[in-house]
């Protein structure tokens, strides 16, 4: 039961938080806990919700795609500028909208996962062209007037009170649940996040593990580039931009560590209602949009900084001098005196 | 650079490869500069008027303030971090200085400048606080204050612009400033800032004690700790100067561009995360040279304006081919480089353990 | 009586161990895992604290609450895998951990002490040369610079030898004897005893905490030793069971890659062990890892069962029965973070996947506790992580895992290095059990005593090519010695 506990410590301080932030709002608001208000505030962010969950599993394997947030412009611009051209069909042009996605997503992933180049870079480059591919399609234009059905679709609720963004955000983020903790493919992502070496020489195909999670994430970047262009009801090139940064705060607030190997979503999942929550609350006692990002920010900081100082504090109480460095490992340590390239917290923080 | 220890019968077979007097760095930055050359080449013939002096000038004052962030990022990337927040910091040591000009109109413009580092350096420090006493990992750490600072700014300005009449009349002349021309060719006193800055802080890296220990501390940070480097300081310090240097950065932004918005310098961390991988600095720390970002930001940055002077390409292509070129430039650079150091450092065929360091195809 | 002595007590690990080192002399410790020698040496370098006792340095007493201070006190520690900076070169590697250096680093100044510190041990590099270009040898003979510009007095050199070969290794104790000659003290801890009894003065043996005995090397035997430490008569290698081969399980004819080997070509049936020795760096990882496939042979040709293959992949060698036990488990071979049962079946998923594509748990768990049991894995539950797992169980769990793929052929590198003698007894009854079931094993190892009690053929490689094959009854040290180096 304790080691449970242990294992799961960060979802449950999470958890802990999300309650804390809801109590707040509640007492601000006492219509705070219906439904309504609820699906209200994941309207606003939840494309960012959507791409955060493949981000996630990004992470955990040890990658960084920084171009989502182009890469959802560029497919809207794709099917913006198909639209206008007039000869598709809309269906037709959202289908390629999204292969579009794909597109992006497969070829950051042969440069990464054939060529062995850092992702972060990689993705960097990514997100300056596809920005630029965007700007291409579109030019200075905002393209709109999309079909009656695509705008209900992006707008209006589907079932329910639920919008179809909101439906497949609970759908995907329940599905990757399941890939990641319960299928050979989840246990990879992990493995090779913490060690992809190790994974190699046991017969896992890397190569093939990223390409596939790189695709995937420019496809849901892609999917969710339309579903932002159908609630916006209209497309500009710089659609999306600046997203990426807020989609990998709501992963790495998560607990999912940025180093790769760890992490859970039902850890993304608290960290977006932290968040949803946060910022609804917030906008309650009247601060600004641009402050919320403050908070959030500085949130997200705490939220690595504080279980630190605490365990830091608790092992100074524990010896009498100060915490010292656990040696390189010896062959014959009985402890888990880990080689540091795997869990030093001082490690670098970004990928490579 | 033979490694093999050997006794006394087997050193005289052993003996020596002819050692190549180039290090790594060095040769990354001649290509580099070969790169630069062939693009400069390349362009003449696609673009009328290309090797004229006012285009020089353009590049050269543009190149200015991406070649300081390239190396602010640089020493940060040296110590394995990453400072996401350097845009945030340009833009509101910018906003802010500009600020205080047009209030104090006759401020020294040294004391300008010293304002806007120290307030840099400020925004580092509490960075690298948070990095090297608080453990928290860097980009977590920058990602956060990328937010906190550009929020304070907004706060702060209120949407207020600052505009380019309000400012000193030596702020708005500064980018013209010249220390020497050629015919048309113009080395602006921009440039010559940013070069000397640059220069000096590369002599830094390879003189001084401490210089060493950033790249010591990128190399092997559980080995920098043990060995008793006080590598808390030395990232607080890498965090400062970077912060500094953003200081610097933002200064020019004001005079390049005199109209500061709360917007100003956003994005622009990420071109010096490009700037600097480009220019060969290793994401994963320990190696890398200053002058090596300067001339990727150069390479960026004459990329950036010719693509745009070429008649066939819309200004909508910009970014689209300059993305693909950055990749190009990275891909081949692995490949290339992955052969080049091969061959320099030649390795022993089979090392018992393979180098940490090669895992190039493993994040 | 100038040196070291300690007396304390520290809750499980050691319990009243005294210790006393003399400059100029090389004191060896050994033990089991567990036994207490990695707690002496984290107390002796400042990172734990004693508990109860003392420690004197030259008759003086010391606390010491870093490693900082434990430096300053000219005690320093050389591990298993070197510490250094791949990014920078050797010169400076050697004095980066020097304090009472100036603001300015004098470059010139700096090459020519590191040459001379070099030239004191007699070693040859390139002070200028990366540190990420050298050998692990000669990475560690950085290290031992290092320590000698630092002027201990006491080296701690745990395990050391562990990834060098015989040539190396003799290396090593040439610049250790040039340490004790100015007077150093060194503590060597290590599992090789032959080697332990070569460069010895003095041998300590610990056991469950405790001292059981410190004697000059020529009044203890490696018997003596080894009962010592285990507590009982045990020989230290295993004898292999008689029993007939079987049909050929590979033949590789003239399999070569550029740069790495050429030329190879072997047999191994069912049932056989066939020894790789040969230098480090002789190319013997290499074929390895050309038959499974991470770094495919470029020519020649690849027989299982006396059909052709191909290998491309690690997976295709898995595929077609070819399993490969790397040695570097920590790096290579297991996933640290997760557990025993993860690891097990980390090569071997898609046995336990249900129809709908999900792992089952239960399938995978009986799987990694019948292993448990077989090769006596001794570890907390099945779900502990195995970074806490001891070197010697952390060896049986990723042997356990190239086992549960069932292969025709398994290629073990060397599957000892860094366990203690009982844990090593273990694992080569595992071998010839293996070996009676019908398996083929390619074994790679730098452990000459280990290759031929172990071998029913052995191949001896140099420089990437193949330069001997001996058969049991006629294989020696020497014989294997003289071709893996070529004409002395």
């Amino acid at each position: 039961m304790r080691d449970r506990v242990l294992r799961w410590r960060t979802e449950l301080l999470l958890a802990a938080i999300l309650l804390g932030v809801v109590a707040v709002n509640v007492s601000l608001s006492p219509f705070y806990l219906r439904t309504g208000n609820f699906v209200n505030m994941f309207q606003l962010s939840i494309e960012k919700a959507i791409v955060a969950v493949i981000m996630t599993l990004v992470i955990i394997n040890g990658e960084i795609d920084l171009s989502v947030a182009s890469v959802m412009g560029f497919s809207a611009a794709v099917m913006a500028a198909l639209h206008e051209g007039g000869s598709v069909p809309f269906a037709v042009a959202v289908l390629v909208a999204l292969l579009a996605g794909a597109g992006a997503g497969l070829l950051h992933g042969l440069f990464v996962a054939r060529m062995g180049l850092p992702s972060l870079v990689v993705t960097i480059a990514g997100l300056i062209g596809f920005r630029g591919a965007a700007r291409i399609l579109v030019g200075d234009r905002s393209i709109g007037d999309f079909p009656e059905w695509f705008d209900r679709l992006g707008q209006d609720p589907l079932v329910g009170r639920f919008s179809l963004a909101f439906i497949i955000f609970v759908v995907g983020i329940v599905a990757a649940g399941v890939v990641l903790q319960r299928t050979a493919f989840g246990r990879a992502v992990y493995v090779i996040g913490n060690n992809a070496k190790v994974a190699r020489y046991s017969g896992i195909s890397v190569d093939r593990v990223k390409l596939v999670l790189l695709t995937t994430s420019g496809f849901v970047a892609g999917l969710a580039g339309v579903l932002f262009a159908a609630r916006l009801g209209s497309v500009r090139g710089n659609l999306a931009e600046g997203f990426e940064l807020d989609i990998i705060t709501m992963v790495l607030l998560g607990g999912v560590s940025i180093f790769g190997g760890s992490g859970t979503l039902v850890g993304v999942a608290l960290s977006i209602l932290i968040i949803l929550n946060l910022r609804s609350g917030l906008g309650l006692a009247n601060i600004q949009a641009t402050t919320q990002t403050g908070i959030i920010g500085a949130l997200l900081i705490a939220s690595v900084l504080v279980p630190n100082l605490v365990d830091r504090f608790g092992r100074w109480r524990r010896r009498s001098g100060p915490a010292a460095m656990p040696p390189p490992a010896s062959s014959d340590t009985a402890a888990g005196e880990v080689r540091p390239v795997v869990t030093d917290p001082n490690r670098t923080a970004h990928r490579g | 650079m033979s490694g093999t220890a050997a006794g006394p019968a087997e050193r005289a077979a052993v003996g020596r490869r002819p050692r190549p007097k180039l290090r790594p760095e060095r040769l990354r930055e001649l290509s580099l500069l070969a790169v630069i050359g062939v693009s400069v080449l390349v362009f003449s013939q696609l673009v009328d008027n290309y090797l004229s002096g006012s285009f020089f000038n353009r590049v050269t004052t543009s190149m200015a303030i991406t070649a300081v962030l390239a190396a602010a990022q640089t020493i940060v990337i040296l110590t394995r971090n990453i400072d996401l927040s350097v845009g945030s910091i340009v833009g509101v040591t910018a906003y802010v200085t500009g600020e205080y000009l047009a209030a104090h109109q006759t401020t020294a413009p040294v004391l300008a400048v010293g304002l806007a580092m120290l307030m840099g350096c400020v925004l580092g420090l509490l960075n690298g606080t948070l990095v090297a006493y608080g453990r928290v990992p860097s980009i977590i750490v920058t990602l956060g204050t990328l937010a906190i600072y550009r929020t304070w700014l907004i706060d702060h300005a209120r949407s207020r612009t600052i505009t380019a009449d309000s400012l000193p009349q030596w702020l708005v002349e500064f980018p013209q400033r010249t220390v020497v021309s050629f015919g048309g060719l113009d080395i602006r006193l921009v440039l010559t800032v940013a070069v000397v800055v640059i220069l000096v802080l590369q002599l830094a890296l390879g003189r001084l004690r401490w210089g060493r220990w950033v790249y010591a501390v990128g190399s092997n940070p559980d080995a920098a700790r043990q060995e008793g480097l006080p590598t808390e300081r030395i990232t607080l310090g890498a965090f400062a100067m970077c912060g500094a240097l953003s200081g610097l950065a933002g200064f020019m932004f004001l005079s390049r561009f005199g109209t500061i918005t709360v917007a100003a310098g956003q994005g622009l961390e990420l071109a010096s995360v490009a700037a600097a991988v480009v220019g060969g600095v290793s994401i994963l720390g320990g190696s890398g040279t200053l002058v090596g970002a300067l001339l990727g930001a150069l390479l960026i940055d004459l990329l950036e304006l010719s693509l745009v002077r070429v008649p066939e390409i819309s200004v909508f292509w910009r970014d689209a081919v300059l993305g693909a070129l950055i990749l190009l430039a990275i891909a081949g650079d692995f490949a290339i480089g992955k052969r080049l150091r091969r061959f320099w450092t030649s390795p022993p065929r089979h090392s018992s353990k393979p180098p940490e360091r090669e895992a190039t195809t493993d994040a | 009586m100038v040196g070291i002595s300690k007396r304390f007590d520290a809750t499980q690990a050691l319990g009243g161990v005294s210790l006393t080192l003399y400059p100029g002399e090389v004191h060896a410790l050994v033990g089991e895992n567990g036994a207490g020698k990695s707690t002496l040496i984290k107390i002796m370098t400042g990172i734990h604290p004693a508990d109860e006792g003392t420690i004197l340095v030259n008759g003086e007493q010391v606390t010491l609450r870093s490693s900082a201070e434990a430096q300053r006190h000219g005690i320093a520690a050389i591990y298993q895998e070197p510490t250094i900076y791949p990014d920078l070169n050797v010169a400076e590697n050697i004095f980066m951990s020097h304090r009472d250096q100036g603001i300015m680093v004098r470059w010139g100044r700096m090459y020519r002490e590191a040459e001379a510190i070099l030239a004191r041990l007699d070693v040859r590099l390139d002070v200028r040369g990366l540190a990420s270009g050298l050998s692990v040898a000669a990475q560690q003979a950085v290290e031992i610079a290092k320590a000698m510009s630092l002027d201990v007095r006491v080296l701690i050199m745990d395990e050391p030898t562990a990834a060098l070969s015989a040539h190396e290794v003799t290396q090593l104790f040439r610049q250790v004897r040039h340490l004790t000659a100015s007077g150093v003290a060194v503590l060597f801890i290590s599992h090789r005893l032959d080697e332990v009894f070569e460069i010895a003065d003095r041998v300590t043996v610990l056991r469950d905490g405790r001292r059981i005995s410190s004697t000059p090397r020529d009044q203890v035997t490696p018997q003596r030793a080894i009962r010592d430490m285990v507590g009982r008569e045990m020989s230290e290698f295993f004898a292999r069971t008689e029993h007939p081969r079987g049909g050929l399980a590979i033949r590789v004819s003239g399999i070569g890659r550029t740069g790495a080997f050429g030329d190879v070509s072997f047999e191994v049936h069912k049932g056989e062990v066939l020894g790789l020795a040969g230098l480090v760096g002789a190319g013997r990882t290499d074929v390895a890892l050309a038959l499974f496939g991470i770094a495919p042979a470029e020519s020649g040709s690849v027989e299982l069962e006396g059909r052709p293959v191909m290998i491309r992949s690690p997976r295709e060698a898995l595929r077609h029965g070819i399993a490969y036990l790397s040695e570097d488990r920590r790096q290579l071979g297991l996933s640290l973070p997760q557990s025993v049962t993860a690891n097990i079946t980390l090569a071997t998923l898609d046995r336990y996947v249900t129809r709908l594509g999900l792992v089952d748990s239960s399938a995978e768990h009986a799987v990694a506790d019948r292993f448990r049991r077989r090769l006596s894995i001794r570890t907390p539950s099945l779900e502990t992580p195995v970074e806490r797992l001891s070197g010697g169980n952390q060896q049986k769990t990723m042997l356990a895992k190239w086992l549960n793929a069932e292969p025709t052929v398994l290629i073990l590198d060397e599957p000892t290095r860094g366990i203690d003698v009982g844990a090593k007894a273990e694992v080569h009854h595992i071998i010839d059990e293996l070996a009676r079931s019908g398996m083929a094993i390619i074994l790679i190892s730098s452990d000459l005593p280990e290759v031929l009690a172990m071998s029913d053929r052995i191949l001896v490689m140099r420089e990437g090519r193949q330069v001997g094959v001996f058969g049991r009854s006629e294989a020696t040290e020497e014989g294997i010695i003289t071709a893996a180096m070529g004409a002395a």
